[in-house]
């Protein structure tokens, strides 16, 4: 995982959209099964807001594969959230209601479903080679990049005064 | 339409996380009573921890029902799966458009906020648990995917900085979400800093990292709810945009530097001690 990863991180990876058209279309449906079961949302709401959310990563999609410069995917499907979702762009508001109905944490959950089953021999010979010590340095790497962005964004959240 | 094919021949797999999410959604959000804060366990923990238990790795005796084909295709499967997520969190930051703007510069500048790290773990690695050039690898960052490019690039990954930041990216894969979420409860029941900064800080890793900050974040505090999805997916976009910029330019070399110096320290520690 880690190596494609880095590929594509330096070249412009060339993407299928029919592909991912289709394979989006499965990922949605679980996610609805889940916006269903655990925050109890009517499948009908959750059925119109997971239409919404799927056109908008197709659109960051075909932009990732056609736009004149490199982002990554998911730089692109965010900014297509963001600007259909904008006060002063036309239609915004019933966007905005039906992607509403869609709970942020009930799409995370098949994501990381399928990280599980993803735990690849490779990974667990890296995790045990590396060892304790790496785990403990990894903790403490989270841990100050998480309390210094807070204590900056605080700080600077204060000087504003708002 | 081969592909489509290709996805229904995984029906294990996908299956496999349905039952599985759904029993987590079902168990639904617990909270562990922790002094004056708490912990948060959400269900994408419980998801990942019983798909890992199907995992044939890590437990053979499943591999009969997930087998190294399912395992194989569920790698690609994690970055499509986190992109509706994504795309939900975009249309959160679009309304709270003037918020955004609000904390624009403090949004902008907690990206400096990440050199945190060389505050905390460098001096553990180096000096505590007497790492070599692992260290640098390890600790300039918090070795997500654009990281690991940049550890390659320079160094390549089979070097002592590629073992550094590979370690920290597995442990990361692997336990990345439960450490945010522990993380984000004990910082936000501490009442100690602005539920804005906590959030922005949320958007500091990868997508599943940040689903399980927020998450715990949007409990302790839910009236705050659409305020931190949207500065969290704002921070998180811009990580993309400005990270990149900051581990390569500042951190790296802020690492290296250190590194060189107090190993060159040490060195000289060592051979005075001999002479004396």
């Amino acid at each position: 995982m880690s190596e494609s990863a880095v590929a594509t991180q330096s070249s412009r990876p060339k993407i299928d959209l029919v592909d991912h058209a289709l394979t989006l279309i499965i990922v949605c449906l679980v996610g609805l099964v889940m916006n269903t079961v655990g925050p109890k949302i009517p499948l009908a709401d959750g059925f119109m807001g997971m239409v919404v959310i799927y056109f908008i990563t197709l659109v960051g999609l075909a932009l990732t594969r056609f736009a004149p410069f490199y982002l990554p995917s998911v730089a692109w499907i965010s900014l297509v959230g963001i600007v259909a979702t904008l006060p002063w762009t036309p239609g915004s508001e019933w966007i905005v209601a039906q992607a509403k109905s869609v709970n942020f944490l009930a799409l995370a959950t098949p994501a990381l479903a399928y990280a599980g089953f993803a735990i690849a021999k490779k990974e667990i010979e890296v995790a045990k080679h590396s060892g304790w010590k790496l785990a403990l340095v990894a903790c403490f790497v989270f841990l100050g990049t998480y309390a210094g962005s807070v204590l900056v964004a605080e700080l600077i959240l204060r000087l504003q005064g708002v | 339409m081969n592909a489509f094919r290709g996805q229904l021949e995984l029906w294990r797999l996908h299956l496999a996380v349905i039952v599985i999410g759904a029993i987590a959604e079902l168990i639904g959000i617990q909270k562990i009573p922790l002094g004056a804060g708490a912990i948060l366990l959400l269900p994408l923990l419980y998801a990942f921890i019983m798909a890992a238990v199907m995992n044939p790795n890590l437990v053979p005796k499943f591999g009969k029902i997930i087998r190294q084909k399912e395992v194989q295709a569920a790698s690609p499967l994690i970055v499509i799966a986190i992109m509706p997520f994504i795309a939900k969190f975009g249309t959160t930051i679009g309304p709270a458009i003037n918020t955004i703007i609000e904390a624009g510069p403090a949004l902008l500048l907690q990206e400096l906020g990440n050199l945190g790290t060389i505050v905390l773990a460098f001096p553990l690695a180096v000096w505590g648990l007497k790492m070599g050039r692992e260290a640098i690898g390890a600790t300039f960052s918090i070795a997500r995917e654009p990281n690991l490019a940049i550890i390659a690039d320079r160094y390549t990954l089979k070097s002592a900085e590629g073992t550094g930041v590979m370690g920290v990216y597995v442990i990361g894969t692997l336990f990345g979400t439960f450490i945010f979420a522990i993380l984000a409860s004990l910082f936000a029941s501490a009442n100690l800093f602005d539920p804005r900064a906590l959030a922005m800080a949320c958007g500091i890793g990868s997508g599943s990292m940040m689903a399980a900050c927020t998450g715990a974040l949007t409990e302790v505090i839910p009236s705050m709810k659409e305020e931190i999805l949207a500065l969290a997916g704002a921070s998180n976009l811009l990580t993309y945009a400005t990270g990149l910029y900051a581990g390569l330019f500042l951190a790296l070399p802020i690492v290296e530097k250190l590194y060189n110096a107090t190993a060159g320290k040490k060195d000289l520690a060592t051979a005075q001690k001999k002479e004396a």
